[in-house]
């Protein structure tokens, strides 16, 4: 084991402790959550260990604290790695004795939350939670408890991945390392990536999730035609398809989903009502 | 059912805290919630089944941005309770599931507006340089949210478990057949609203190869997603290499050559 007194790195003025510290704290990122400034309670929350590390005086406390009480918000599994660029630049203060602009901190922040939100909602909102539960409903439908326990590996082994190198990664190369993938444009080649199979799995959901049928049946004369049995023979399911598209078109045009869900539950108490479906 | 409705409010206190403390690891989701509900009520196969039925109803139901979605753990706890306690059918639990957490929808919006009052306690120990200060701002916070997904499902499970049975009991048929086809409909929702997420022109290809490989060949989702992921991953190479080719010979994309 190595002391947590020593310092991170080579030239940190921050030791091992404050960052095991302040990733520890990087979980709590909504606890104050609130409609003025976001997550910025929880961020500072994050920031005191290294704060109190860095700044001996109360004017530099304060100036430091309300720095980290700025609006905030971004996706919480990749926070860590504005929070390590943060560090990075606060220590970059210190050193500085008064040199430092202190209102770049307060622009990375703005510059990163963005950005990195976007990459962390179509990751872990958009790819990794579909497919962990994608999976894990198929098998808990089925009465299994490895559905809820794969639903939590697939989600969380990137989740803690991307937490952990996040910190390391903010707080070695900060907003140069953002600047160059940007550039390189590996970002959007694997956050397209992650969409394709994110969309495969949708489809899947749609087709083995979202139940539709009608028992109508038409009489003509002698002969008697199941309904469904002609959608079937068009496509199988082919009305959840139509019903999911359907619904997304609505949201597109800027339904509420509240309308939409309690129109869906009035058209299957009418619909069942008239044994339509 | 006094002790089965506190030990479920403080599974939702803990519930809540999974997005507010513990950085979201989706122990707030009914897939898990709903197994755990059971457990405690003695019925874990229905609390299995029932989460798995909510999780897709309520796979759209995200917070993203600054919106205040439904409160998944609220109704995720409530009608996986409701379905075990009070005999309801699952179908008709998962219906009710979203009118309750449009209703608890309504606390966490109180919440975050309340919150705003601890934002300014920690302006104030900012202006003293009070580190102690920020972190009393922090879980004033905290507690709230614990407090209140506590107070709602303590309360719900003791004086809704009774009156809901008698509720559903009172019905007539078509209601709760009406229910079950809507729950069938329901994930279609919650797809939708993940679709506005990562669908567009460009890749609709990809939802229509998942949609047929299960609609006509039964794949399972497990399958799916590993044929979604090697697309993905060819198409991942084949960008980079392209990438890396438009990169060194930039000059060609207008290179006419022997056409003229």
């Amino acid at each position: 084991m190595s002391n947590l007194n020593d310092k991170y790195t080579e030239n940190s003025l921050v030791t091992k402790g404050d960052m095991r510290r302040t990733f520890w704290r990087s979980f709590a990122l909504q606890g104050c959550f609130n409609y003025e400034r976001m997550q910025n309670v929880g961020f500072c929350y994050s920031m005191l260990p290294v704060i109190k590390r860095l700044y001996k005086t109360p004017e530099e406390i304060s100036a430091a604290l309300k720095r980290h009480l700025s609006f905030f918000n971004t996706t919480p599994q990749v926070v860590s790695f504005i929070t390590g660029a943060c560090i990075a630049l606060e220590e970059k203060n210190k050193k500085s004795e008064g040199g430092f602009d202190t209102s770049s901190i307060t622009a990375l922040k703005a510059a990163l939350m963005g950005p990195i939100a976007g990459i962390g909602d179509s990751f872990f909102w958009g790819t990794f939670r579909i497919i962990a539960a994608g999976i894990g409903c198929g098998l808990a439908s089925q009465g299994s408890i490895l559905g809820a326990v794969l639903f939590l590996l697939i989600f969380n082994v990137p989740h803690y991945l991307a937490r952990y190198y996040g910190l390391k990664l903010g707080y070695k190369s900060g907003i140069g390392f953002i600047e160059s993938v940007q550039a390189s444009g590996v970002i959007e080649l694997s956050t397209n990536a992650a969409k394709i199979m994110g969309l495969c799995v949708v489809g899947a959901m749609i087709a083995s999730m979202v139940t539709l049928s009608t028992p109508l049946v038409l009489t003509m004369g002698q002969t008697t035609v199941e309904v469904q049995g002609i959608f079937d023979q068009i496509l199988p399911g082919i009305l959840p398809l139509g019903l999911t598209f359907g619904i997304y078109e609505l949201l597109k045009k800027g339904f509420k989903t509240t309308t939409i869900m309690f129109g869906i539950i009035l058209i299957g108490i009418v619909a069942a009502f008239f044994g339509v479906l | 059912m006094l002790g089965k409705a506190l030990i479920l409010g403080i599974l939702a206190g803990f519930a809540i805290w999974d997005g507010r403390i513990f950085g979201q690891h989706m122990f707030e989701r009914p897939i898990v919630l709903g197994p755990l509900v059971g457990l405690i009520l003695g019925d874990i196969h229905t609390g299995i089944v029932m989460g798995a039925s909510l999780e897709l109803v309520m796979m759209g139901v995200v917070g993203i941005g600054a919106a205040t979605p439904p409160d998944v753990v609220t109704g995720g706890i409530l009608a996986t309770a409701f379905a075990i306690m009070s005999g309801l059918e699952i179908d008709a639990a998962v219906a009710l599931s979203l009118p309750i957490a449009t209703l608890a929808q309504s606390v966490g919006i109180l919440d975050r507006t309340i919150n705003a009052t601890f934002l300014h306690w920690a302006d104030k120990a900012a202006d003293k340089s009070d580190c102690k200060g920020i972190s009393k701002a922090f879980w004033s916070g905290a507690w709230l949210f614990w407090f209140s997904s506590f107070i709602v499902v303590f309360l719900g499970v003791l004086l809704g478990s009774s009156t809901i049975s008698a509720f559903v009991d009172a019905l007539p048929v078509f209601i709760l057949s009406g229910l079950k086809v809507a729950s069938g409909m329901l994930p279609a929702l919650g797809i939708a609203i993940l679709m506005q997420l990562i669908f567009d022109r460009t890749n609709a290809a990809y939802l229509f190869i998942g949609f047929v490989l299960t609609a006509l060949l039964d794949m399972s989702t497990v399958g799916v997603a590993i044929v979604g992921g090697t697309i993905a991953y060819i198409i991942y190479q084949q960008a980079v290499k392209n990438k890396k080719e438009n990169f060194s010979t930039p000059s060609l994309s207008d290179d006419l050559g022997g056409e003229l």
